[in-house]
């Protein structure tokens, strides 16, 4: 053991947990707060009946979705198994967290009747009909009908041509808006520019004011602004197989679905596809729109009247990440998720920081009172143990800290829990070392001597403990829901931080102090060493 | 140092000489009856789950002067049957909380009682707190909790068959068992609510009793290869190894259990929390649980399951005490100081009748070669 090296490790540790912490302070990083401790709805979700693991995802989605948009401050969307945790701080009314997460839609196929930009201060309504295209890649046919442009197309399967003439395709038009430069789905233009000027433009169409009113003709929007008014619900996404692919179709990106046989499957899809290949007043834009949650996420034009392949694919100027997910959207609408509020709890502000209070005063306490046991009891010694632990401390937070910008981590009661029973682990670990040491001097030996042995056999018995708190750590975060996997998570996070700092800080830090002239021949740990004469 | 406190001054240098084998019907009979009494308990009237098991709605009320009459109108009023709803008062420093439990309810009535509530403590809403849980969910939980444990119980086997060796694994896990058993023994007898963070107080428990074994089962095999050479019996092995580990454990036990009293006291006594308090009341016992078992329950244990071992079976009835024991621990009875030991001399003559030759080899070797390096490991 080279005496440099020691100092070395100990510096450097110590100025990176410094560095850390100050780093996560200056950056405002706290440990957030879990609901318990700050008040707040808290509701998990378990789905019933039918699903698979991509339409659980998609429903995540659709549940963040909805949470961003009402602006709930650091909202806790956790998918653990299959069960679905939301944790809104802050929204203290129950009914208001099962009104924003508690139904999930579906993907619904609804018949465009007009799209464009929606401008509410005018009555107007613009539809864009030019025909420019931002898309470099496509160069769009001044009609509106059935061609093929690259932008969005729709054939009759995996490998089919995107020849027209055959007998599935269809292809549907996509002009990205103008001033929208980039596009994330297909879109649509019609090929002439349409400006409502009615008084009350979208009125004669009689707009429902439920967008996910399968029944009434809404307006609804995509996620890049574009307006969409749309009929009744033809169908929904269940026409489809869960079997959604993206794939590579000449050169693009496109997404190929499987149609389920019989009444609700394509006979459902195929007299839809027909009513907007032929433009009927029921599709007079021959768009079909996808529609999820109230967003439209994709409006193809449909360019075959009838799908015998028994396969769609929807093509356009998709990225590779643009094509999994709509492939992931289509697989969540063949299968949607419908999950059943297992738990749903509101914690008031006061209650949260009572708890917190309590927390922190016990913790304080706590630690207090170990600190003064271990003074009376190791005297000078005691005192590795209150640096040793200052710096797991600021390692502990920082790590909290960061965790909780980064992953939104959580610290709730149950977590606070693993700490505190950390903290005896910890104090475990400058426990067995030092009794070992003491062992050592009695049968004789200098505190340098014995130091280093007593490091050498301590650190397997706390490498064999801290394992076990360990395992148990990682057995209950894979296999439980809830405060258990909190506690589960502080305890493993505990567990490692104490195996690195004996290591790196204690055995440093004592191995050190030991063979300093200082130390020999004094009183250590209550007992007088001896002092090294021939060595 | 010594004077009055000669037993922790004993303690403190590691010195104590306690025969924790021979005493091992003592710590079963104490373990049996305890463990006993908190299964019939379970037995006859199980354990109090919370709402999180059972499925339902709790309601917890800013309580002022409310009175229990007055939480049974406001559920009539909105239709619940309130025959078997249970009403707590929790009362914490100046706040004082009414909590409201009844069976499971729609989302309707949920929010109705709370208008209620919140009407009648002259509130607002959202100072009145609802919990609502299906009651597949509390099956769901506890089944994932369960599967969880065993697979945990098989990853802890292994490893520590593997680090220690199977007959300390089986032990650990029975004293572990021992411990949760007691714990779980003292909700039902107590009828203590059974809520997630008691099972997470549950489990740490367990992890805790496994923790504290892990740490004096490696030193019983420490000191069953250092002893593999001077034909002892395990009870002597595991007796030393007991005694020298007792600062230890104590000092351990201590310093783990000050937070949770510190959370006992601060978090119920003095802010009315009453979750925290419960939590706390499990985590002390099995902490001391924890300790005790190793002690009293896992090392006994193991000396049973070793004893007959071919190695340990010739000496199986020889336990050294007193004197002898602390002459194989290698420290002096009387207590003295370390400098002394290489001066003192030690009656050879009452070491070697019961524990054979090797030992007195072996006490006069310490004594006679104090700076001598202890046998290196492995």
């Amino acid at each position: 053991m080279n005496k440099r090296r020691q100092v070395v490790t100990l510096v450097l540790l110590v100025f990176v947990v410094g560095a850390s912490l100050v780093a996560n302070l200056a950056a405002g990083n706290t440990p957030a707060l879990g609901l318990d401790l700050q008040g707040g709805a808290s509701v998990t979700l378990q789905p019933a009946g039918e699903f698979d693991a991509t339409g659980l995802d998609v429903a995540v989605e659709i549940i963040r979705a909805r949470v961003d948009s009402i602006g709930v401050a650091e909202p806790e969307i956790i998918l653990q198994g299959d069960t679905v945790v939301v944790n809104l701080p802050g929204v203290n009314d129950q009914q208001e967290a099962l009104n924003i997460i508690g139904r999930t839609g579906e993907l619904l196929l609804r018949p465009v009747l007009q799209s464009g930009i929606y401008n509410p201060d005018a009555t107007t309504t613009t539809l864009p009909g030019t025909t420019t295209s931002s898309s470099p890649s496509t160069s769009l046919p001044a009609t509106g009908d059935s061609v093929e442009d690259g932008a969005g197309i729709i054939s009759g399967g995996p490998g089919a041509s995107r020849v027209v003439s055959t007998a599935t395709t269809i292809t549907a038009t996509t002009v990205p808006e103008t001033t929208v430069p980039e596009t994330t789905v297909p879109e649509t233009s019609s090929t002439e520019p349409v400006v409502v000027t009615t008084e009350n433009p979208l009125a004669d169409l009689g707009l429902g004011d439920d967008p996910n009113d399968p029944t009434q003709t809404v307006l609804l929007f995509d996620k890049s602004g574009i307006a969409y008014v749309v009929g009744p619900a033809g169908a929904s996404g269940k026409v489809f197989k869960n079997d959604a692919q993206p794939d590579v179709q000449t050169g693009q990106w496109a997404v190929v679905v499987g149609l389920r046989s019989g009444v609700d499957g394509d006979q459902l899809w195929n007299r839809l596809a027909a009513a907007c290949f032929n433009k009927t007043p029921q599709c007079p834009t021959g768009q079909l729109a996808m529609v999820l949650d109230g967003t439209v996420i994709s409006a193809p034009t449909v360019n075959e009247p009838e799908f015998t392949g028994g396969t769609v694919q929807i093509s356009g100027s998709f990225t590779a990440d643009e094509a999994r997910e709509l492939a992931k959207i289509l697989e969540f609408g063949a299968v949607p998720v419908r999950f059943e509020v297992s738990q749903a709890q509101t914690v008031s502000a006061t209650l949260g920081s009572d708890s917190l209070r309590a927390a922190i005063i016990s913790g304080v306490i706590g630690i207090l009172l170990v600190v003064l046991l271990l003074l009376a009891y190791y005297r000078t010694m005691a005192l590795f143990v209150i640096a040793g632990m200052t710096v797991s401390i600021g390692f502990l937070w920082s790590v909290i800290s960061l965790l909780s910008r980064t992953n939104g981590l959580a610290l709730s009661l149950s977590g606070i829990a693993g700490i505190i029973v950390s903290i005896g682990i910890a104090v475990d670990s400058y426990i067995v070392f030092f009794e070992r040491i003491k062992d050592e001097i009695r049968s004789g030996k200098t505190l340098k001597n014995s130091a280093l042995r007593s490091f050498e056999s301590a650190w397997r018995t706390i490498v064999a403990a801290d394992t076990v708190s360990f395992l148990a750590a990682i057995t209950l975060w894979y296999l439980t829901v809830g405060s258990v996997r909190g506690f589960a998570f502080f305890l493993g996070i505990s567990a490692l931080t104490d195996i690195l700092i004996t290591y790196f800080f204690t055995r440093n830090a004592v191995l050190l102090f030991a063979r300093s002239k200082r130390a020999q021949g004094r009183k250590v740990l209550g007992i007088q060493t001896v002092k090294p004469e021939v060595m | 140092m010594a004077g009055p406190f000669d037993g922790f001054g004993r303690l403190y240098r590691g010195q104590t000489t306690i025969n924790f084998i021979g005493k091992r019907v003592v710590g079963f009979t104490v373990s049996l009856v305890i463990v006993l009494s908190g299964a019939i308990s379970l037995l006859v009237q199980g354990l109090e789950l919370g709402i999180d098991f059972r499925g339902g709605v709790a309601w917890e009320v800013p309580a002022g002067s409310l009175t229990d009459a007055d939480a049974r109108g406001v559920l009539q009023k909105n239709g619940v049957e309130s025959a078997n709803a249970k009403i707590q008062f929790l009362t914490g420093a100046g706040t004082q909380v009414m909590r409201v439990q009844v069976g499971d309810q729609p989302e309707d009535v949920r929010l109705a009682v709370q208008k209620s509530f919140a009407e009648l403590a002259k509130t607002e809403l959202q100072e009145v707190s609802v919990a609502s849980v299906s009651s597949s969910w509390g099956r769901s939980i506890t089944e994932k909790a369960i599967r969880a444990l065993l697979v945990f119980f098989v990853i802890v086997s292994i490893y520590i068959s593997w680090r220690l060796e199977w007959k300390m694994a089986i032990t650990a896990i029975v004293a572990m068992f021992h411990d949760v058993l007691l714990s779980v023994g003292i909700y039902s007898i107590f009828g203590f609510e059974v809520t997630p963070a008691t099972v997470v107080a549950f489990l740490t428990i367990l992890g805790y009793s496994l923790y504290d074994t892990v740490v004096v089962f490696d030193r019983v095999q420490e000191n069953a290869e250092k002893f593999s050479t001077s034909r002892q019996s395990f009870a002597n092995v595991a007796n030393v190894s007991t005694n020298e580990v007792l600062a230890r454990s104590l000092n351990t036990t201590l310093s783990s259990a000050l937070p949770v009293v510190a959370l006992l006291f601060v978090g119920s006594f003095a802010l009315g929390a009453k979750n925290l308090e419960e939590f706390a009341v499990a985590l002390l016992v099995g902490m001391l649980a924890g300790t005790y078992s190793s002690i009293f329950v896992a090392v006994p244990l193991l000396d049973l399951l070793k004893q007959n071992e071919p190695k340990y079976r010739p000496f199986k009835d020889q336990v050294a005490t007193g004197p002898k024991m602390a002459a194989l621990m290698g420290v002096d009875s009387p207590p003295k100081r370390p400098q002394d030991a290489v001066t003192s001399v030690v009656d050879s003559t009452e070491i070697a009748d019961s524990a054979g030759d090797s030992l007195a080899k072996r006490a006069t070797a310490t004594l006679t070669h104090p700076p001598r390096p202890r046998k290196k490991r492995r």
